[in-house]
C-alpha cells in the first residue's frame, strides 16, 4: 500500500538521479480554487473547442508567477500572486491590459530583451504581442514591432532566437478556415514563420509554413543536439488531407524545410494536441510526449550513433513505458481518452521528470470519455511510468485544456492549474510532505535573448546529470516563464552549469539544495529567498 | 476533381441555393433525387473519416443502411422500383405513402437520408455535426423549392418515416453499439504461432478489432458462414512449406518493391480516421461512375443500394472467416522466422489474417458493379486526390478489385493465399447482392 506524502522505500543513498535513491513517491495535491481567488471559465463553441491555454510568467518583480488564463468567448483574465512563501495559493484578478476576448491562448516571451516579459495572444482573429511594461501592466505592440497578427483560428506558439538576430523568430501554428465551418475538411490555414528584420527590432512580414496540417502545438527543439533547435509541429489529422507530423528545419538565414524521408523521418499521423518535451534518459536528447486521443505518444530517438548527427527517426516508446494514457483510470468509463495540454515537472522532487496531462472531451463526443480525469504519471526508477492522479488528488473530470505546473508559492513544490472549457480553472497547491530536495534556477545573458532560450541547463549531483532544454512552445496554448525546477532527491548539494544557446559552456558551480539561483552569464550563482513569507 | 473539392462545390451550390442538378436549369424530379441521393453519399464519406467508432466494418454497415433507406423511400412511390422487404434478412415492408395524395421524391429522399445519416452518425464530433445540420438545413431548402407546403411536409414526414423504419431494422442486427472504437475489454488470444497476436504498441489495439462481426445479421447472404473459405495453408516454419513460401513472398516484395508497386500499396491503404476505409472507396467509385454516365435515378438508387448491401455483407463474412481461422499476420511471421528487423510498409491492421478484408470487400464491389456498369468499364479513380494521391486508371472493375487486393501483399500486411481467396470469397458474396430483385 502507498500512502500519498510518503515514499515506500526510503533509501537515502547517492545522487540526485534517483534511479536508485527512491521507489515513486506520491505527492499530495490540494485542490485550493475556492479560497485562491480564481474564478474563471474558458468559454465558447466550436472556435473554441481547442485552446484555453494558461500562461505563468512574473511581472511585478516578486519572481511568483503570476498567470493569464485564456477565456474564449469571454475576456482573458490576469491573476497577480499574492501568495506567500510556503502559505495557501492567493491571486488577485486586475486589470492589466491583457483582458482581449477571443483568446485561445498565450505565451510569455520578452520579446524585445527589455527585462520586462511580454505575452503573445493567440486568438480567433488577430494574434497580438502585448509589450510588458512592468507593473503587470502591458500595452499592444504590433504595430511598434511590425508584427502581423493575421486573423486566423490560431491555436500554436513556439519561439527561438536564431543565429545572430535581435529578436525572436514565433512562428504561429494555424487551425481551421473559420469561414468554412459547415465544410471545414481539409480547409487548414498556413501557419506563420514571423522572423526578424535583419539585424533590427522588428519582425519582417510572416512567412507562409506550407504545407499546414491544422498544427495544435508546436516546439522549437533541438532534438539532434545540433545546436540549432528545429520547430516540432503537432497536427490535428481530424481536419488535414495528407497531412502528418513535422519537423521544420530553421536555420538562419536560410528557407525553412520540412525533414523527410530522406532524414529517416516517418510519417506520423495523429489528432496532436500537445507537446512535452524532456531528455528522460538522460542521453542528452530530449523525448517528447505528443498527446492525442485514446493512445499518446512517447517518442525518443531510434537510434543514437556513437558518431556524428542521428537521424530524425523517433521510435514511440509510450506502451513500454505507461504512458499511454489512452482510457480513463477512474470514474467508470471505458472509452477512449482526450489529451491536451502536456508537460514534465518532477512533482514528488525525486530526480525524474513526472508528466501530467490534461483530459477532456472535445464537445459532445460520445464515442469518447466525457468524465475523462487528468493523468500525474509518476516516473519510476526504473523509466516507467505509474498513475498516480487520483491518488495525488488532481483528477478532475472536469473538461480540461491548458494548464500549467508551476511552483505558485515558492516552496520548492510545482503546484498546477488547469484551464476546463465551460467550466471553471482549478488550482491545486502541492503539498507534498515528502523528503525529495529540490533546486530552482532562471537563466539570463545579455541582450538580446535575455532568458537564454535555446539554452541547456544541466544539474549534476551523485554521479549523474540531468538536465533542462530553455524552450517558448509546446503544451497546449500556453507556456510558462519562471523559474527552472530540479528534484534532487536525498542530495543536499548539486553542481549546475549553462549550456548556451551560442553553444559556448558555462563552468559547474556548486549550488545548495532548497534555494533559488539566478544564473547570470559569467557569473557565479546568485542565490535569491523569497521576501514575501507567512 | 477531387472528392472534397466535389463536395465542397455541392454544398456550396445548396448553400447558395442553386439548383443541384443542372444549374440554370429547371432539374427534373428524377434529377433533385438523384442528387440528392448522392450528395448525402458523399457526406457520409467524409463522416467516416472522422467518426471514431467507424471502422470499416462499422463503415460498411452505415453504407449498406443509407442505401436501403434512400431505395426504399424511392420505391414507395415508383412502379418500376420493386422493393428490398422481405429479401433483405429481416427487413418488413417500409410505409406506404398515402394513396391519391402527392409527394415530391426529391424531398422525400432528402429528408429520408438527412434523418437516417444523422441517427447513423449520431456520434460524430461537433464538426460532423454542425456538418450534418447545415446540409439537412440547406439541402431541404433546395429540395423544397418550388413544391407546394403541403407537398413538402408530406414527403418530408414520409421520407422521415421510411428512414425511422430502416433505423428500427437496423437497431436489431447485433452491429449498432460499438464501445472502445471496436476494441474489446477483454479478449483472450488464441494459444500457438499461428494465430494472431498484437503487431502494434497501440495500447488499445493489444486486443482485435470487432470480433464477433462475424456474427451480426448479414443482408442478401444468409449469414456470415455463406461464403466460407477452405483453411489457409498449414502453418509451418519449414522452409519448403507453402507457409513459408507465401511469407518469404511477402518479405521479399517488401524488400524490392518498385515505385509502382509503392504508389499501389499507399493508394488502397484506405486507413480508418485517414481515408473514407475501403468501402467508402467503393462507394466512391460507384459515385463517380454515377456522374460520368449521368445514370437515371432507378439506377443510382439500386446501384448504391446494391453495392452497400454487398460491402456490409462483405465484411461480415470476412470477419466470420477471419475469427474462424485466426491466422497470424506476415509482420509477426516474418520477424519471428526469418528476419527480425524486417519492416511492413503499411501498419498492419489489428485483426486476424485470414481472408484480406480488403480483397473480399473489392471482389464483392467488383461483382456489382460489374452487373450494372459491364465487364469492361474502365474509370478513373481519384478518391484520394484530396490527400495527395495521384488519379489512377482502370479498365476494368476487376481490374481495379485485383489491384486493390494484391497491394495488400505490397504493403506486407497479407499473405498471397489470403489475397487470391479472399476476391473469391467476395465473388460468391457479390453474387447475393445481385441477386436481389429491383425493378418490377
Amino acid at each position: 500500500m502507498r500512502l500519498p506524502g510518503t515514499f515506500l522505500v526510503v533509501v537515502l543513498a547517492l545522487g540526485c538521479a534517483a534511479a536508485q535513491a527512491f521507489e515513486v513517491s506520491v505527492p499530495r495535491y490540494v485542490e485550493e480554487t475556492a479560497t485562491s481567488g480564481i474564478e474563471h471559465s474558458y468559454t465558447g463553441e466550436w472556435e473554441f473547442m481547442v485552446g484555453g491555454g494558461v500562461a505563468t510568467f512574473d511581472c511585478d518583480g516578486d519572481r511568483m508567477p503570476d498567470m493569464l488564463l485564456s477565456g474564449g468567448t469571454s475576456a482573458a483574465k490576469f491573476y497577480r500572486n499574492t501568495s506567500t512563501a510556503g502559505g495557501a495559493l492567493a491571486f488577485v484578478a486586475e486589470t492589466s491590459g491583457l483582458e482581449l476576448d477571443m483568446v485561445s491562448g498565450a505565451y510569455p516571451l520578452d520579446v524585445d530583451s527589455d527585462g520586462a516579459t511580454d505575452l503573445v495572444l493567440l486568438r480567433v482573429g488577430e494574434n497580438v504581442v502585448m509589450r510588458g511594461l512592468g507593473g503587470c501592466r502591458f500595452e499592444r505592440a504590433n504595430e511598434a514591432i511590425g508584427f502581423d497578427g493575421g486573423d486566423a483560428w490560431s491555436t500554436a506558439l513556439a519561439a527561438t532566437w536564431e543565429r545572430g538576430a535581435q529578436f525572436p523568430t514565433i512562428a504561429i501554428g494555424n487551425y481551421i478556415d473559420r469561414t468554412q465551418d459547415a465544410f471545414p475538411w481539409g480547409s487548414c490555414t498556413d501557419n506563420w514563420l514571423h522572423r526578424p528584420v535583419a539585424q533590427e527590432h522588428r519582425f519582417a512580414p510572416p512567412l507562409p509554413l506550407k504545407p499546414s496540417f491544422c498544427a495544435l502545438s508546436m516546439l522549437f527543439t533541438d532534438w539532434n543536439r545540433s545546436g540549432t533547435p528545429s520547430l516540432r509541429v503537432s497536427n490535428d489529422r481530424e481536419y488535414y488531407k495528407g497531412g502528418q507530423e513535422q519537423l521544420w528545419r530553421v536555420e538562419a538565414g536560410q528557407p525553412p524545410s520540412l525533414y523527410g524521408p530522406a532524414d529517416g523521418w516517418k510519417p506520423l499521423k495523429i489528432w496532436g494536441m500537445g507537446i512535452a518535451s524532456g531528455d528522460l534518459d538522460g542521453d542528452g536528447y530530449p523525448e517528447y510526449f505528443l498527446t492525442s486521443m485514446a493512445d499518446n505518444k512517447l517518442q525518443t530517438l531510434a537510434a543514437k550513433p556513437e558518431a556524428g548527427a542521428p537521424k530524425a527517426s523517433f521510435a514511440d516508446v509510450a506502451f513500454a513505458r505507461g504512458v499511454t494514457a489512452h482510457r480513463p483510470y477512474t470514474g467508470g468509463e471505458v472509452k477512449p481518452s482526450t489529451a491536451w495540454h502536456a508537460q514534465f515537472e518532477d512533482v514528488n522532487n525525486d530526480g525524474l521528470a513526472d508528466l501530467f496531462v490534461a483530459k477532456g472531451n472535445v464537445s459532445d463526443m460520445p464515442d469518447f470519455a466525457m468524465k475523462d480525469p487528468n493523468n500525474l504519471l509518476l516516473q519510476k526508477p526504473d523509466g516507467t511510468f505509474e498513475e498516480a492522479g487520483e491518488a495525488a488528488g488532481v483528477a478532475s473530470f472536469e473538461t480540461g485544456r491548458g494548464a500549467a505546473l508551476a511552483d505558485f508559492n515558492l516552496d520548492g513544490r510545482v503546484d498546477l492549474v488547469v484551464v476546463n472549457r465551460n467550466g471553471k480553472a482549478q488550482i491545486w497547491r502541492n503539498d507534498d510532505a515528502g523528503p525529495g530536495n529540490w533546486i530552482g534556477f532562471e537563466v539570463r545573458q545579455p541582450a538580446p535573448n535575455v532568458d537564454a532560450v535555446g539554452a541547456w541547463v544541466e544539474v549534476r549531483c551523485g554521479g549523474h546529470t540531468t538536465r533542462r532544454e530553455v524552450t517558448v512552445g509546446g503544451g497546449h496554448a500556453g507556456g510558462q516563464h519562471g523559474w527552472i525546477h530540479f528534484g534532487l532527491g536525498a542530495e543536499p548539494k548539486a553542481e549546475v552549469r549553462v549550456l548556451w544557446p551560442d553553444g559556448s559552456q558555462g563552468d559547474w558551480q556548486p549550488v545548495e539544495a532548497g534555494r533559488f539561483y539566478t544564473l547570470i552569464r559569467g557569473e557565479q550563482p546568485r542565490g535569491w529567498k523569497p521576501y514575501r513569507k507567512g | 476533381m477531387r472528392l472534397v473539392r466535389r463536395l465542397m462545390i455541392a454544398v456550396a451550390v445548396v448553400l447558395c441555393g442553386v439548383p443541384l442538378a443542372f444549374a440554370g436549369q429547371a432539374a427534373s424530379d428524377q434529377a433533385r433525387s438523384r442528387d440528392a441521393l448522392i450528395i448525402w453519399h458523399r457526406l457520409v464519406l467524409e463522416l467516416v473519416r472522422h467518426t471514431a467508432t467507424y471502422s470499416p466494418p462499422v463503415a460498411s454497415r452505415a453504407f449498406a443502411y443509407l442505401g436501403v433507406t434512400a431505395f426504399e423511400a424511392l420505391a414507395t412511390g415508383s412502379d418500376g422500383l420493386h422493393s428490398l422487404a422481405g429479401q433483405l434478412n429481416g427487413l418488413t415492408p417500409v410505409p406506404a405513402r398515402e394513396t391519391g395524395q402527392a409527394y415530391d421524391s426529391a424531398v422525400v429522399v432528402q429528408a429520408a437520408m438527412a434523418h437516417a445519416a444523422a441517427n447513423l452518425f449520431g456520434n460524430t464530433g461537433p464538426t460532423g455535426q454542425r456538418a450534418l445540420k447545415a446540409m439537412a438545413r440547406k439541402a431541404g431548402t433546395e429540395a423544397a423549392t418550388g413544391v407546394p407546403e403541403d407537398v413538402v411536409r408530406r414527403s418530408e414526414d414520409h421520407g422521415r418515416a421510411v428512414a425511422e423504419h430502416i433505423l428500427a431494422w437496423a437497431a436489431t442486427d447485433g452491429g449498432a453499439v460499438i464501445e472502445n472504437m471496436g476494441f474489446p475489454l477483454e479478449y483472450k488470444l488464441t494459444d500457438g504461432p499461428a494465430h494472431w497476436v498484437p503487431t502494434n504498441l497501440i495500447r488499445q489495439q493489444q486486443v482485435p478489432l470487432l470480433p464477433d462481426w462475424g456474427r451480426t445479421r448479414s443482408f442478401a447472404m444468409p449469414d456470415g458462414a455463406a461464403c466460407g473459405l477452405p483453411p489457409p495453408p498449414a502453418y509451418s516454419e519449414a522452409a519448403n512449406s507453402q507457409f513459408y513460401r507465401e511469407a518469404l513472398e511477402v518479405r521479399d516484395t517488401v524488400n524490392n518493391l518498385t515505385d509502382e508497386q509503392r504508389a499501389i500499396a499507399r493508394f488502397w491503404s484506405d486507413d480508418p480516421m485517414l481515408s473514407p476505409t475501403p468501402p467508402g472507396h467503393w462507394i466512391s467509385i460507384a459515385i463517380d461512375a454515377l456522374e460520368k454516365e449521368d445514370a437515371d435515378l432507378p439506377t443510382s438508387a439500386e446501384t448504391l443500394a446494391r453495392l452497400g448491401v454487398t460491402l456490409a455483407d462483405a465484411f461480415i463474412g470476412c470477419w466470420h472467416s477471419k475469427f474462424e481461422h485466426d491466422l497470424v499476420r506476415p509482420l509477426t511471421y516474418i520477424r519471428r522466422v526469418i528476419d527480425p528487423k524486417w519492416e511492413a510498409i503499411l501498419n498492419t491492421p489489428p485483426f486476424p489474417e485470414y481472408p484480406s478484408g480488403h480483397s473480399t470487400q473489392s471482389g464483392a464491389a467488383a461483382t456489382v458493379l460489374t452487373a450494372i456498369f459491364g465487364p469492361s468499364y474502365s474509370f478513373q479513380d481519384g478518391t484520394h486526390e484530396a490527400d495527395g494521391l495521384p488519379v489512377r486508371s482502370y479498365p476494368s472493375f476487376w481490374a481495379a478489385a485485383e489491384e486493390a487486393g494484391i497491394s495488400r501483399l505490397y504493403g506486407g500486411i497479407h499473405f498471397r493465399s489470403a489475397i487470391e481467396r479472399g476476391l473469391d470469397q467476395g465473388r460468391c458474396i457479390g453474387a447475393y447482392a445481385n441477386a436481389l430483385r429491383t425493378r418490377n
